[in-house]
């Protein structure tokens, strides 16, 4: 506060000169403006006054910014100081950079970084949906690994595509090389935290004292094999990192930020800091921002989807290829099943050897020729090797062939094999039929010889009786006389006539000839009657005169009894005017 | 551990910390630094172990590693006079360069008494500054927990 005066200075007497009007009003001025005036008076030397003035401001400057910004008049007010601040900031800067670089560490850049941050963590998220989603062969193979070892995908991913990684991270009291805090990531092997700190501090101070850097400098990076220490430094602390592999700026920039960070939460921790690390407990978690890491993307392979191309046509084309030569051989299986088939083959094994397909096996020579199998398949016959064992087979088929081939059968006489049966059908010639049934037997497959109704023997009789019976020696109208051409027929009946005698008695018993003498219906039936004995005598003595025993001779008329045909027209006529042949068995 | 070269500060920390002595002398280059917990008046105390190189004329000493630590332990060798002017030399040194800090005089090699040239001299000027002494060994171990023990409880009080 202004001195203030403390009497009331005496109005100096006026000029006598003056009327003395004025010198009254004066005084009387004074009595009554006094108080006022030296108020006035003192008002100005304050106003006046750039230390009084400076005073009373001082006193009122912080109230009245308080005030004005509960008046929510912030805009204007900062504005108005918005100049001046700038001012003395440029002006510290100027004469003591440190101090604002000191007072700005723990926020400086972290709207840059945290840009930065949010692209790497998005990238990092993005590459691990796509690898834990991949399908991809290696990202199944890398999970084949992954359950084999016991290691997670992603711990297999990250070893085989590993960039870098943050292994430790040290937080280290500057002044003191003691150790605030350590993070580590999984599986690493850790050093003591307080020994490499100290360490660390130690080659620190060694490198600036040897060296004379800058205080605040030191060391930022040490390597050593394949592990790097990025050392960043701060005001208070120092923050180191081992990494594995080659990491990128960005790391560094975390770092920054990270420690950036931990002496703006810390700051009072920091400066105060007598050893006991338990107030930096939960420091690690920001440590842990720092323990990155990176994988190798592979390379784009160029020409991929040619290569793929290529060998997915290259697949086909072998695809084909082989597909077509099992096709092949399947036809050429078939043809095998067919040969077997066949009567008098047996085909034992089917190979390809040297470009042919060789079939092994055995063959009839009555068998089927297998080569005319090759061309009905349409294979290429030169493709075709057969070796077959000749045999005898026992095909029915072949039984038979061969039946014909050896018996050679006369014309109206069949041959037929069922299971080991020679079926003789037709009218063979007795001595053939004897013959065929000696000769048959000795033929493979054949065990029985069957002629049907009548053997051999049998037969003879039945087809000479059967002659026999079917011959018709005709006559002239009412004549009983022997023309020579029926004579020569009745000669010709002779070997009918033997065989049918011959034949053995216990087959046929005592046969009897019996000639038939018959009549047209022509003249009377007493007529007809003796016309037709003298027909049937005549024959009979026709034959006895061949040497016919005459027991075995009957000679019978029956007239017009049993007519051949019907007398419609005169060749049946004449055919009834006839003698024939019955054979009947005699009377023991 | 702060002191002449040769004074036995290696032994000493190797006899703290690992509890084995080597008769075999290996001179210290740089600083190595070992850690060892304890536990004083019922606090649970973790030493970090600065174990500097002794100054000879091949290295010198870098007061650095001094700043920041909490205390330090002055080592002497009973048996050479030299060792023990030295670490008032070095006392002094240290006020200057860090400012005064817990210490206390550690005369190593009391088992070689017989051998010492520690004179009433020397003896009467640290009881002057009224400094902590304590004679020890680290060959048999004597005194070489109390030691530390001790500069702990300086440090923390």
């Amino acid at each position: 506060m202004a001195d203030t005066p403390k009497t009331r200075v005496p109005l100096e007497p006026a000029d006598d000169s003056s009327a003395n009007g004025t010198g009254s009003l004066d005084e009387l001025r004074h009595l009554i403006l006094a108080p006022e005036q030296e108020a006035l008076e003192r008002l100005h030397h304050r106003v006046a006054n750039p230390e009084a003035r400076t005073e009373d401001v001082s006193s009122v400057v912080a109230e009245a910014i308080q005030r004005r910004r509960d008046q929510g008049g912030d805009s204007a007010l900062s504005d108005a100081l918005a100049p001046t601040i700038e001012s003395a900031l440029r002006e510290s800067v100027r004469k003591d950079p440190a101090t604002l670089a000191d007072a700005l560490f723990p926020v400086m850049g972290p709207a840059i970084r945290r840009s930065i941050l949010e692209t790497l963590r998005s990238f990092l998220e993005s590459f691990n949906q796509i690898m834990d989603q991949s399908l991809s062969w290696q990202g199944l193979k890398w999970r084949i690994e992954g359950l084999r070892t016991g290691r997670s995908f992603t711990e297999v991913v990250l070893l085989h595509s590993l960039v870098f990684r943050v292994e430790q991270v040290f937080l280290i009291h500057k002044k003191t090389g003691l150790s605030l805090g350590h993070a580590a990531a999984p599986s690493v092997a850790m050093q003591d935290p307080s020994l490499v700190s100290g360490m660390l501090s130690a080659i620190q101070d060694f490198v600036r004292d040897s060296f004379h850097g800058q205080s605040g400098q030191g060391i930022e990076r040490m390597n050593v094999g394949d592990l790097d220490v990025w050392v960043e430094n701060g005001p208070y602390a120092i923050l180191a990192t081992v990494i594995r592999g080659v990491a990128p700026r960005a790391l560094r920039d975390r770092m920054a930020e990270v420690l950036e960070n931990i002496h703006r939460e810390y700051s009072e921790q920091l400066d105060r800091f007598n050893g006991d690390a338990a107030p930096f407990v939960t420091v690690n978690r920001e440590l842990s921002r720092c323990l990155e890491l990176q994988y190798k993307e592979e390379p784009k392979r160029k020409g991929n989807g040619y290569v793929w191309a290529a060998a997915g046509l290259l697949l086909l084309l072998l695809g084909g290829w082989i597909g077509w030569r099992q096709w092949h051989f399947y036809r050429w299986s078939q043809l095998a099943e067919t040969l077997r088939e066949q009567p008098g083959l047996v085909i034992t094994s089917l190979a390809r050897e040297r470009g042919r397909f060789v079939m092994r096996g055995m063959r009839d020579p009555l068998a089927a020729d297998p080569g005319q199998f090759v061309k009905a398949a349409g294979l290429d016959a030169a493709k075709a090797e057969f070796h077959l064992s000749s045999y005898y087979a026992l095909d029915d088929a072949i039984v038979q062939q061969r039946a014909v081939a050896v018996l050679a059968p006369p014309n109206g006489v069949s041959l037929a094999v069922n299971e080991g049966v020679l079926h003789v059908s037709g009218e063979p010639p007795v001595e053939w039929a004897k013959n065929a049934r000696e000769r048959a037997l000795l033929l493979p497959g054949i065990r029985v010889v069957d002629f049907g109704k009548f053997g051999p023997e049998q037969m003879g009789f039945e087809r000479a009786k059967k002659d026999l019976q079917g011959v018709v020696i005709k006559f002239q109208i009412a004549s009983a006389a022997l023309s020579g051409e029926q004579r020569a027929k009745l000669k010709a009946l002779l070997p009918n006539l033997k065989q049918v005698l011959n034949a053995p008695v216990e087959l046929h018993g005592n046969p009897v000839i019996e000639v038939v003498g018959h009549s047209d219906s022509t003249g009377a039936e007493a007529t007809n009657q003796t016309l037709s004995q003298r027909r049937a005598d005549r024959v009979a003595w026709e034959i006895l005169q061949f040497g016919i025993a005459d027991k075995n001779v009957k000679a019978a008329g029956v007239a017009t009894t049993e007519p051949l045909r019907s007398e419609d027209t005169e060749e049946n006529r004449q055919y009834n005017r006839s003698v024939t042949f019955r054979l009947t068995a005699a009377q023991p | 551990m702060l002191g002449s070269f040769g004074v036995g500060k290696t032994s000493l920390v190797r006899r703290y910390v690992e509890s084995i002595y080597d008769d075999v002398y290996h001179t210290t280059v740089g600083v190595k630094i070992d850690k060892r917990s304890l536990q004083v008046d019922g606090t649970d105390v973790t030493l970090v172990l600065w174990d500097l190189y002794g100054e000879d004329e091949f290295q010198k000493m870098r007061w650095s590693y001094l700043r920041g630590s909490s205390g330090y332990l002055l080592v002497a060798d009973g048996t050479r006079r030299a060792s023990l002017e030295k670490a008032l030399a070095l006392e002094q040194k240290v006020r200057e360069e860090v400012g005064k800090i817990p210490f206390i005089l550690v005369i190593n090699k009391s088992d070689l008494i017989q051998e010492w040239e520690l004179d009433p001299t020397l003896e009467a000027q640290f009881i002057a500054k009224e400094w902590s002494i304590l004679r020890c060994s680290a060959k048999n171990g004597e005194n070489v927990e109390e030691a530390f023990v001790q500069l702990t409880r300086k440090i923390l009080a």
